[in-house]
């Protein structure tokens, strides 16, 4: 933009009171980014920094970190006790604390927190013997975190497998083998997927 | 001494004038044409919205009706810059990685020099957009310009990593109902089975029925869920 001196004027009006921004346009983007923008805008009033702008990324404020590990522990508590789905309740809770954390925070401490919320989700789940939630718990956890996860890959593989989705569960195994790099539980779930797909042929034909 | 022939010079001045007259015109004729050409060149993003917004926030009319401006508070104006910083840095990571594929398709020639053109002036415009949103920064709070870069790409990566787990929430949902469709039918079927096992059994054999349908039933649960499996297929 040898334009770095021209915009486009967008009819855009504010709200005395609410401070929001509207705009009498209909263009379907304008009015999805008017409203991320007062959103955003609503977030920041809430902080405390001088002129309310974003501190650094690092360092964090630690406490929310705190209450999230916090709540982990009391999932995993619970679900030593054997009482699965107050383990369920406590992971979900520690999510969404880790979730709703302000966007401008580092995201590798979110993926971190997540990865392993996610994970001890899954495990639950799987207690409960409800294996499309441990699925999707499993995939979510390998999402946030690809590589030194074993035990979602894993977690998900056995849930694919206990639903009879073995197809997909070998899929999954194999991508999850190529991060991990031969651990020996994925190398020995992969032989069990591929022995059912044996039996199966057998059986069908 | 002067006793020059004109006559017989005007020939060699004359293609001399006329060659370099046609040289200088060709040339400027060709670099206005070139610089036209690159000036129309199509963008390669499309308008930045975020800046709009922002530069129209900084420029508000007054509306019919009002004698000034409507004032915009400041804390408006920081939200929407630092919109504008997070679409920037999406464009920077876009750029970063078309990058590296741009200039292996040149070398193999599959692509003309006006896409790589378009990709060097939108890789121009981007660093003085950075420079002006920096400045824009400091000039909103002191010290902010150095930090807003680094919001900005944290809350880049953030939305990018919500917006993935939502999508496998969401077929997490579809999946939980299919799941338990088919644990139904699973279950039926086995009910099925059991059914008629205790009531070809029930008239020969006697305690040993337990046995022989709970050993049996390990089996038929799994091939029906096998062609069933097949029939319902794969999502």
């Amino acid at each position: 933009m040898s334009d770095l001196d021209t915009f486009t004027m967008l009819p855009l009006q504010i709200d005395p009171q609410t401070k929001a921004l509207t705009t009498t346009s209909n263009s379907r983007a304008l009015q999805a980014e008017l409203a991320a923008l007062n959103s955003f805008h609503r977030s920041l009033l809430a902080l405390e920094t001088p002129n309310q702008v974003p501190p650094p990324p690092v360092p964090v404020n630690p406490k929310r970190s705190a209450n999230v590990n916090k709540l982990r522990d009391s999932g995993s508590a619970e679900y030593r006790k054997g009482k699965y789905a107050d383990a369920v309740k406590f992971y979900s809770l520690g999510l969404q604390m880790a979730l709703t954390r302000p966007l401008w925070e580092p995201q590798q401490l979110v993926r971190e927190e997540i990865a392993t919320l996610y994970a001890n989700r899954a495990q639950a789940h799987m207690a409960l013997q409800s294996w499309a939630e441990g699925a999707a718990d499993g995939e979510a956890s390998v999402e946030a975190k690809r590589v030194g996860n074993p035990k979602a890959w894993w977690r998900r593989g056995k849930c694919l497998m206990e639903m009879g989705r073995l197809a997909e569960a070998k899929e999954w195994v194999a991508k999850g083998l190529e991060m991990e790099s031969e651990e020996s539980e994925l190398v020995a779930m992969l032989k069990d997927i591929n022995a059912r797909l044996e039996e199966k042929e057998k059986a069908s034909s | 001494m002067f006793d020059i022939d004109w006559m017989s010079l005007a020939l060699p001045f004359a293609y001399i004038s006329v060659l370099g007259g046609s040289l200088y015109t060709f040339s400027t004729i060709y670099r206005k044409r070139k610089a036209s050409e690159n000036a129309n060149l199509e963008p390669w993003f499309p308008p930045h919205l975020q800046r709009n917004i922002y530069l129209t926030l900084l420029h508000m009319e007054p509306e019919a009706g009002q004698e000034k401006a409507p004032k915009v508070p400041d804390s408006v104006i920081r939200a929407a810059l630092l919109r504008r910083a997070v679409e920037d840095i999406r464009r920077i990571f876009q750029i970063r990685t078309s990058k590296q594929a741009l200039n292996t398709l040149l070398q193999r020639g599959s692509v003309g020099d006006d896409l790589n053109q378009r990709f060097l002036r939108a890789e121009r415009e981007i660093q003085e957009e950075l420079k002006d949103v920096m400045s824009e920064a400091n000039a909103l709070a002191p010290g902010w310009g150095q930090t807003i870069f680094q919001s900005a790409n944290e809350i880049f990566y953030n939305t990018q990593l919500r917006a993935d787990l939502e999508e496998i929430e969401s077929r997490a949902a579809a999946d939980k109902e299919w799941w338990e469709k088919k644990r139904e039918t699973i279950q039926k079927e086995f009910m099925k089975e059991l059914d008629q096992e205790s009531s070809t059994k029930s008239s020969t054999k006697g305690v040993s029925d337990d046995e022989g349908v709970l050993v049996d039933s390990g089996t038929p649960a799994a091939t029906p869920s096998g062609p069933s499996k097949k029939k319902k297929g794969k999502k």
